[in-house]
């Protein structure tokens, strides 16, 4: 029974159907798109130097096709499409200036600083400039679950390989 | 006292023959009154009252809060000190059923009844209780009709701007769409405050969400500390992310072998029921054992507290469908 489950790649049964969660779901989802993907790029690269940033592309893309309830994962999606470079973050980079600014602000405009911190968040959440500050939050937030659930599946698909 | 509301006992012959559902047609572009209506329906002179005020809203209710004002303040539930005693009065008589926008209308049919006092005590205490739950809820959306009538008292376009609002969107009676901003002692009671405070609640509590989300908030008061906790929480995130594709891409070649076995353990994980070896966030909320991974790895997920609790109450203000997913885990 189990492998004709496995057979048919697209689709995945379960004994119990309603009972998924959705997190199971996500990962699901998220190995359907990706580890096809990357054997697509096994095979089409025929030398043998597998390009990291069209892994990275595909990685992103994995994630943006397994969480399409959200309006991020469309910008993420718009990105990809359009260029085929995926949206690398220099994130330590980003990291040291927040520590650097809100330093130097210390007891200055409590506002400001908060809005400046907005701003960052709004840069880390693909479309994230384009919402207001309320939408922005709770993207943020169900954007961070799925961060989380990517890496879980990440390494569950680095740890299979080795 | 009561020279005032008359007229409305003169319309009862004309009103009583209609019933409730008729009245409350009657009173569709009104929503103030609808509200009220629906909630008193064993008053018919209140409907009355009410199908009649509908017509000339906003100085009605105004000119009905002047009388009132010289009632005895014998009920003595605090309902909020910003209106002094006569909405302690109205307060006390109220029959209340639902929220509290309901009240001053409401008082007026009970006032005209003339059976206050019974009621009023033994309402007094329940109404106690749902007075300070009531302050102390927070906001949920559009400007609610108790903001308004507190307005009314002191203008009048306030009313009828907040009127106009409450009636556009849907017609019907749908309390739970509105937000209850409660315009606390000393603090402006006008439109663009309150709207002002909705939205800074609403955000408020989205950033509470957020700090129970990411791991070690709980402990940051203030919002500039949570939010660079939550942007230092996504980039390590990403920095994870990339790091991970990076390995992926070294490894590719090996993929095509693991893949078959890959699929394989998923489903065998997912019927065979083994524990689960990570106490992260994600595989405490779902039963089912996730695949064995690394807890020794760069992956800060042991440190995410499994805080279900905590993740219930926000799961509610997510109002789009498109968030049927996390509405659904967190609950």
């Amino acid at each position: 029974m189990e492998r004709q489950i496995i057979n048919k790649k697209k689709r995945v049964f379960s004994v119990e159907p309603n009972k998924i969660p959705p997190s199971e779901v996500f990962r699901r989802k998220y190995t359907s798109h990706l580890v096809p993907a990357l054997k697509k790029l096994n095979m089409n690269k025929n030398s043998p130097q597998i390009n990291q940033l069209s892994v990275k592309h595909e990685v992103d893309m994995a994630l943006a096709l397994s969480a399409q309830e959200f309006s991020w994962s469309r910008f993420l999606l718009q990105k990809l499409s359009s260029s085929n470079n995926p949206t690398t973050t220099s994130s330590s980079s980003n990291g040291i200036r927040i520590q650097e600014r809100s330093g130097k602000e210390g007891g200055g405009d409590e506002d400001g600083e908060t809005e400046e911190k907005l701003r960052e968040l709004q840069k880390l959440l693909p479309g994230g400039e384009e919402m207001n500050v309320e939408e922005m939050l709770s993207e943020i937030g169900n954007y961070i679950k799925c961060l989380e659930l990517q890496t879980i599946a990440l390494k569950s698909i680095v740890q299979d390989t080795t | 006292m009561l020279e005032g509301l008359v007229y409305p006992e003169s319309l009862s012959l004309s009103y009583a023959d209609m019933s409730v559902p008729e009245r409350l047609k009657g009173m569709q572009q009104h929503q103030q009154i609808e509200v009220l209506s629906q909630s008193s329906n064993d008053s018919p002179e209140l409907l009355q009252i009410l199908q009649f005020h509908g017509s000339n809203n906003d100085e009605l209710l105004q000119s009905t809060f002047s009388h009132f004002q010289m009632l005895e303040s014998g009920f003595g539930t605090k309902y909020n000190m910003d209106f002094g005693p006569s909405h302690e009065a109205m307060d006390g008589c109220i029959s209340r059923t639902s929220s509290c926008q309901i009240d001053p209308a409401d008082t007026m049919g009970v006032m005209l009844k003339n059976s206050v006092e019974s009621r009023a005590i033994s309402l007094k205490n329940k109404r106690k209780s749902e007075v300070k739950t009531r302050e102390e809820e927070k906001t949920d959306k559009k400007i609610k009709v108790e903001a308004e009538t507190e307005s009314n008292i002191n203008n009048k376009e306030a009313s009828s701007d907040t009127s106009k609002e409450t009636s556009k969107g849907d017609s019907e009676i749908q309390k739970l769409d509105y937000i209850h901003v409660r315009a606390r002692r000393g603090q402006a009671t006008d439109r663009h405050s309150l709207a002002e405070r909705a939205r800074r609640e609403k955000i408020s509590k989205k950033m509470k969400y957020l700090q129970d989300l990411v791991p070690g908030c709980n402990t940051i008061t203030g919002k500039a500390g949570v939010l660079d906790e939550i942007i230092n929480y996504v980039q390590s995130l990403k920095r994870q992310v990339e790091f991970l594709s990076m390995k992926l891409a070294v490894l590719n070649p090996e993929l095509e072998l693991a893949v078959e076995d890959l699929s394989v353990n998923q489903f065998q994980a997912y019927f065979t029921n083994f524990p689960v070896v990570i106490a992260s966030k994600p595989s405490v909320m779902v039963d089912l054992p996730l695949f064995p991974l690394d807890q020794q790895g760069s992956l800060d997920l042991s440190v995410i507290n499994p805080n279900q609790t905590s993740i219930d109450a926000p799961s509610a203000s997510w109002e789009t469908q498109s968030h049927s997913l996390f509405a659904s885990v967190l609950r």
